[in-house]
C-alpha cells in the first residue's frame, strides 16, 4: 500500500517530467510574465492566504494551547447555537428546540394624545447567531432568486410598451451597497417611518402600523438590493438561449409550462445558479445592514458578532471572534466550492452555429401588460425606497414623522465638507481606493493575461486564487489581516493605509480580473501569435498588441474596482476603527451614525448620497465603455 | 534561402495526439502543402514549424540550425492565418510596418518597404485605412503584405483562402502562387481543400491522424497513392476489394471478392503487393471507357444516377462488385436504368496495397 503510493508519487514527479515542465515554462514565460506571476501569487499569499491560515490556526487556540474549546463553547452556547432536536413518541416525532420568541409581536398602546395605536413588529424568530446567519442568507437568496428570475423571464421573453426603460430601472439597486441602502431604508420601515405614514395614517390601507425590524429587516434590505444580481445573470442566460432550441421543442410537441420546465429553465439554470450563489455569499458577509439596524435582533448574525468582539482601537481580538470568523469562512467557502463545482459541471456550452439570432420576444396583450406593470412598478417602488430615503435624508434639515422632510437644505453637505475629520476621511478613501485600483489593475491584468494565455500547469489554480476573494467575507479578511499584521510595521494601529489598501485590493480585484479576462478571451489569440512570429518578443507583444486591445476592459474593470473600494464597508469600518486618522469615509459614516456627534443620520446620508452618485457614474461609464464586450459584469 | 526539416515531430494536447512522429523535408524555395481532413494535425504541424507550439518530441531545422527550442520571434517566419489576424488598433500601414519597426529599420526605410509590400499585393495607397474599412479580400492582401514585408526566411499559410468566396479564392490562389514564385521564399501551406492543394503546390504531404501518409507532387499522390487513405482521400474513384494473385504478362492479377479476376498495376511501384496481399483496386472516373477495349478490364453495370457537369457527365452505376463512378463525354447518351459495359485499361487500374 505504502509502496504503491510512493511509486505513484515518483510517477507524478519524475525527473523527466520535471525537466519537461521546466522546458515548457521556459518557453511560455519571459521576465515579464515571471514578474507578473510572482507579484500576483506573492500579494495573494501575503494578504489573503496567510491571513486566512492565521484565522484557521488561531480558531483552535485556547489559553495558549491547541484546543477545540471555542468550537465546543460556541456550539453549546445558547447565544450562538441554542437549537437542539427533541424526539417524542407523538407525531411528528421530532421537534426543534431552542427557537426563541415569536415571529411577530403586536403591541397596542394609547398614545399621549389619547389615540389607540397598534404596531405589528415583524422581526422573525431568534434561533441563535449561527442559525440566524444561515437563515438570513438562505431567505435572501430564495427571495432574490424568485424575484430576479421572474423579472428576468418577463423581460427576456416579452416585449411591451416601456419594457426597455423598466428593465434598466430594475437595476437601480446596484447603485448602492447594503450599508448605504440600509440607512435610507431604515427611515422608511420603522414604526413612525414613511411607509406607515403613507399606508396607515394617510391612506388608511393598513389596519395597524407595521415595523420591519431585526432579521426581517436585514432580509428585506438585502433582497431589495441583491435581486438585480440574479435578474442580470438570469436575463443574460435566457436571451442567449438559441431560439431554435425552443422552436425545436415546440416542434416536438412541448409547449407552455412543459416547454419552460424542460428546455428554458434548464438552459438558464447556470445563470440563475451563479447569481444565487453570489447573493448567498453577499448576504452572509454583509456587515453594513446589521450595523445600521444595531440595537435590534439584526445584531445576532455572525458578521456583527465578529465585528463587535474586535476591540480595534487597542488591536485586541477576542479568541471567540476568531473562531466565529472561522465558522463564517467555512460556511461561505464550502457553499462557494460546492456550487461552483456543480454549476461549472452543468454549464451548457451553446452548441449553435455562429450567427446572430433574434431572441424570442412576444408582444403582450394590453391587460397582461397592465398586470406586468403593476408587478414591476410594485417591485420598483420598494427597490427605490433605499435610494429615495438616502437622497431625502441627505438634503433634509429635519425629518419628523412626516412623509417628506420638513424642509430641504444643503447644510449636510456643507457640514461634511467643513469638518476636517470628515473631509480627511473622504480624502483617505479617494487616496486608498486610487492606490488600490492601480495595484488591482496591474495585478488583475497580470493574472488575467497569465490565465488566458499561458499554457503551463497551475493556471487553473491561479484563476481560482484570484476569484477566491468573492467567497471570503470581508470581516474574515479584516480579522485575518489584523491578527497577522498586529505588531509588525504594517500594523493598522500605526497606520491604516497599508491594510486598507491591501484589503481593498484583495476584495475588489475580481472585478478587474473578470473584465480583463473577458476582453482577452474576446481578443483572438492569433492577433498575438502573428505579432510574436513577426519578430516581437512576448513582452513586446504584450505591450504593443495585447494591452491596447484590452484597454477598454482594463478601464471598465478598474472603474468598478475603484467604486467598490470607495464603498467597501466591512474592512473599511473594521480597519478604519483602529486608527481614526487613516479611516475611510465608510468608517466615518459608521462613526457619525452611532457616536451621534454630528447630527445623526443626515450627514452619513449625505456621504452615502455622494457615494451613490459616484457609483452611478462609474457603473454607467464602465457599461458604456464595454457595451457588448462583456455581459452582466456587475453580477460578479 | 532556407530548407526546412522536421524529424520525428510529435505534439499532444492532453490525451489527443495532434502530430505523431512526423518527418519531412521542404526544399529551398519550394511551395509545400500540408493537406488532410480537419483534425488531422496539419495546422498543429505548421504551428510547430512556426514555433507557436513547443514540440513534445523530435527536432525542427531551418537549414542546419536546430530551431526546436527557438521562440517564434527569432525564427524569421512570415505567417498568414485564416482569419487574417489584422490588428484592429492599427491602420493598414501600421500592420505592415510592425515587423519592420521591430527589426529596427529607419522611418524612411520602413515607409519604403511598406509601400513596396502593399504594391506587391495591389493595395498601394490604402495604408491609411483601418482594417475594418477593407473587404475580406483586401484584408487578406494586407495580411499577405505584412507577412512578406519583413522578408522572411519562411512563409507559413494556415488556410489563408478559406474565408473568401469561391471566385475570389481562385483569383487569390493564382496571385499567391505568383508572388511566392517571384519571391522564391520557402513556403508551407495548410489546407483541407485538395483542389487548392493540387493547383498551387510543388509538393504535398497528405496527413491523417497526426501521421504523414504520403509526400509527393500533386500528380504523384493522385496517380500513385501509396496507401488506402490517400487513395480514398484524394480525388474520386471506383474502389474494389481484392487479393493480389501475382504477376501475369507484366501486370498484377487481382481476384475481386466476387471471384472475378482483373489486371492492374501497383499504385506504388516501389512497394508492390506480394501474392496473397489484400489490395484495394482504384479506378479514376476519367479512366473508364464505355464499351470494350483491348488490354482492359470489363465490367457490367446498371446506371442509376447521372449528373451533368457541363464539360463532362458523371455517371454512377451499380455493378456486382461495387458502385462505379464514371466520367464520360457529355455527348454519350445514357439513361438511368441502362445496362452498360465499361472498361478500364490494365495500366490505369491501380492496385493499392492494404494493411501496411
Amino acid at each position: 500500500m505504502e509502496k504503491g503510493f510512493a511509486s505513484r508519487l515518483r510517477g507524478r514527479f519524475s525527473i523527466q517530467k520535471l525537466r519537461e515542465g521546466l522546458r515548457k515554462a521556459r518557453w511560455e514565460m519571459d521576465a515579464l510574465s515571471w514578474t507578473q506571476l510572482i507579484a500576483v501569487v506573492g500579494v495573494f499569499i501575503i494578504f489573503l492566504i496567510a491571513p486566512l491560515i492565521t484565522i484557521v490556526g488561531r480558531s483552535f487556540v485556547h489559553e495558549g494551547g491547541l484546543s477545540l474549546h471555542w468550537f465546543k463553547f460556541i456550539f453549546t452556547d445558547d447565544f450562538y447555537f441554542p437549537l437542539s432536536l427533541r424526539f417524542s413518541s407523538n407525531f411528528p416525532f421530532i421537534g426543534l428546540e431552542g427557537v426563541k420568541g415569536s415571529f411577530y409581536d403586536m403591541i397596542e398602546y394609547v398614545s399621549g394624545a389619547g389615540e389607540e395605536v397598534r404596531i405589528l413588529y415583524l422581526h422573525g424568530y431568534d434561533m441563535g447567531v449561527i442559525p440566524n446567519s444561515i437563515f438570513v442568507a438562505l431567505s435572501t437568496t430564495i427571495f432574490s432568486t424568485l424575484l430576479g428570475f421572474l423579472l428576468a423571464f418577463i423581460f427576456a421573453r416579452y416585449k411591451f410598451f416601456g419594457s426597455g426603460i423598466l428593465r434598466i430601472a430594475l437595476l437601480i439597486p446596484l447603485l448602492s451597497t447594503p450599508f448605504v441602502g440600509a440607512i435610507g431604508l431604515k427611515k422608511m420601515i420603522v414604526a413612525d417611518g414613511v411607509l406607515n405614514k403613507v399606508f396607515y395614517t394617510e391612506l388608511g390601507i393598513l389596519p395597524f402600523k407595521i415595523e420591519i425590524s431585526g432579521l426581517m429587516a436585514v432580509i428585506f434590505v438585502q433582497t431589495l438590493l441583491f435581486y438585480p444580481i440574479v435578474f442580470l445573470n438570469a436575463y443574460t442566460s435566457i436571451i442567449s438561449i438559441d431560439p431554435s432550441m425552443e422552436e425545436q421543442a415546440e416542434n416536438l410537441g412541448a409547449s407552455g409550462f412543459k416547454l419552460f420546465r424542460s428546455v428554458t429553465l434548464p438552459l438558464s439554470m447556470p445563470g440563475i445558479e451563479a447569481g444565487a450563489l453570489l447573493v448567498f455569499i453577499l448576504s452572509l458577509e454583509d456587515l453594513g445592514t446589521p450595523i445600521v439596524f444595531k440595537g435590534t435582533a439584526a445584531e445576532k448574525v455572525l458578521t456583527y458578532q465578529v465585528f463587535t468582539r474586535m476591540f480595534t482601537p487597542t488591536g485586541y481580538i477576542a479568541e471567540e471572534a476568531t473562531t466565529l470568523a472561522m465558522i463564517l469562512l467555512l460556511f461561505s467557502v464550502v457553499i462557494f466550492a460546492v456550487v461552483r463545482k456543480y454549476v461549472s459541471l452543468k454549464r451548457y456550452a451553446m452548441l449553435s452555429k455562429g450567427g446572430v439570432w433574434r431572441p424570442r420576444r412576444r408582444k403582450l396583450s394590453i391587460p397582461t401588460t397592465i398586470l406586468v406593470y403593476i408587478f414591476t412598478l410594485g417591485v420598483l417602488f420598494f427597490a427605490t425606497l433605499p435610494h429615495v430615503g438616502v437622497g431625502l435624508l441627505a438634503f433634509a434639515k429635519e425629518w419628523g414623522p412626516t412623509i417628506l422632510p420638513g424642509s430641504f437644505t444643503l447644510d449636510n453637505f456643507r457640514a461634511v465638507f467643513s469638518d476636517p475629520g470628515t473631509t480627511r476621511s473622504i480624502v483617505n478613501s479617494l487616496i486608498f481606493s486610487s492606490v488600490a485600483t492601480v495595484v488591482m489593475v496591474m495585478l488583475g491584468v497580470a493574472a488575467a493575461y497569465l490565465v488566458s494565455r499561458k499554457k503551463i500547469p497551475g493556471m487553473g489554480t491561479l484563476d481560482l486564487l484570484v476569484t477566491l476573494p468573492v467567497a471570503i467575507p470581508g470581516i474574515v479578511i479584516a480579522t485575518g489581516l489584523f491578527l497577522l499584521f498586529l505588531g509588525t510595521p504594517l500594523s493598522p494601529l500605526l497606520s491604516g493605509a497599508p491594510l486598507l489598501i491591501a484589503s481593498y485590493t484583495i476584495r475588489k480585484i475580481p472585478f478587474t480580473v473578470r473584465s480583463v479576462f473577458s476582453g482577452l478571451e474576446q481578443t483572438d489569440k492569433s492577433l498575438d501569435e502573428i505579432s510574436w512570429s513577426s519578430g516581437a518578443s512576448r513582452t513586446r507583444t504584450f505591450l504593443s498588441i495585447i494591452m491596447p486591445l484590452i484597454l477598454i476592459n482594463i478601464l471598465a474593470g478598474g472603474m468598478l474596482s475603484f467604486i467598490y473600494s470607495m464603498s467597501e464597508a466591512s474592512t473599511g469600518i473594521v480597519i478604519g476603527d483602529a486608527n481614526h486618522n487613516d479611516a475611510p469615509m465608510t468608517w466615518k459614516m459608521y462613526d457619525m451614525l452611532f457616536k451621534g456627534l454630528a447630527g445623526g443620520v443626515f450627514q452619513p446620508a449625505a456621504i452615502g448620497f455622494m457615494l451613490m452618485l459616484l457609483q452611478f457614474v462609474m457603473i454607467v461609464g464602465s457599461n458604456l465603455l464595454l457595451r457588448k464586450r462583456a455581459t452582466s459584469l456587475i453580477g460578479i | 534561402m532556407v530548407e526546412i526539416r522536421a524529424k520525428n515531430v510529435s505534439k499532444s494536447f492532453g490525451e489527443v495526439v495532434a502530430v505523431d512522429h512526423a518527418s519531412l523535408q521542404i526544399d529551398d524555395g519550394e511551395f509545400f502543402t500540408l493537406l488532410g481532413p480537419s483534425g488531422c494535425g496539419k495546422t498543429t504541424f505548421l504551428r510547430c514549424i512556426a514555433g507557436l507550439e513547443l514540440v513534445d518530441e523530435g527536432r525542427v531545422y531551418f537549414d542546419d540550425i536546430d530551431v526546436t527550442d527557438v521562440p517564434p520571434h527569432k525564427r524569421g517566419t512570415g505567417m498568414v492565418f485564416q482569419n487574417y489576424a489584422l490588428w484592429p488598433h492599427m491602420k493598414v500601414f501600421g500592420n505592415v510596418a510592425y515587423g519592420l519597426k521591430i527589426k529596427g529599420q529607419k522611418k524612411e526605410e520602413v515607409s519604403k518597404n511598406v509601400n513596396k509590400a502593399l504594391e506587391m499585393v495591389k493595395l498601394a495607397g490604402l495604408g491609411d485605412r483601418t482594417p475594418h474599412q477593407l473587404s475580406g479580400g483586401q484584408q487578406q492582401r494586407v495580411a499577405l503584405a505584412r507577412a512578406v514585408a519583413i522578408n522572411p526566411k519562411v512563409l507559413l499559410f494556415d488556410e489563408p483562402l478559406s474565408n473568401l468566396d469561391a471566385k475570389l479564392r481562385l483569383e487569390m490562389r493564382a496571385e499567391l502562387k505568383k508572388l511566392q514564385r517571384d519571391l522564391g521564399i520557402t513556403t508551407t501551406y495548410v489546407t483541407h481543400d485538395q483542389e487548392e492543394a493540387m493547383s498551387i503546390s510543388d509538393r504535398i504531404a497528405v496527413m491523417d491522424q497526426g501521421k504523414i501518409m504520403q509526400v509527393g507532387t500533386p500528380r504523384d499522390i493522385y496517380q500513385n497513392p501509396q496507401n488506402e487513405f490517400v487513395a480514398q482521400f484524394i480525388g474520386q474513384g471506383t474502389f474494389l476489394d481484392g487479393k493480389s494473385m501475382g504477376e501475369v504478362d507484366g501486370f498484377l492479377e487481382v481476384e475481386l471478392t466476387d471471384g472475378k479476376r482483373i489486371r492492374a498495376v501497383p499504385s506504388d511501384p516501389t512497394n508492390p503487393p506480394e501474392p496473397g496481399d489484400s489490395v484495394l483496386v482504384l479506378i479514376r472516373p476519367e479512366e473508364f471507357v464505355i464499351g470494350e477495349i483491348p488490354d482492359g478490364n470489363r465490367f457490367e453495370c446498371e446506371v442509376y444516377h447521372i449528373s451533368f457537369l457541363g464539360d463532362a457527365q458523371r455517371i454512377r452505376a451499380r455493378g456486382e462488385a461495387a458502385v462505379f463512378v464514371i466520367e464520360s463525354d457529355p455527348d454519350v447518351s445514357l439513361q438511368v436504368g441502362d445496362q452498360v459495359t465499361i472498361s478500364s485499361r490494365y495500366d490505369s487500374t491501380l492496385a493499392v496495397r492494404l494493411g501496411r
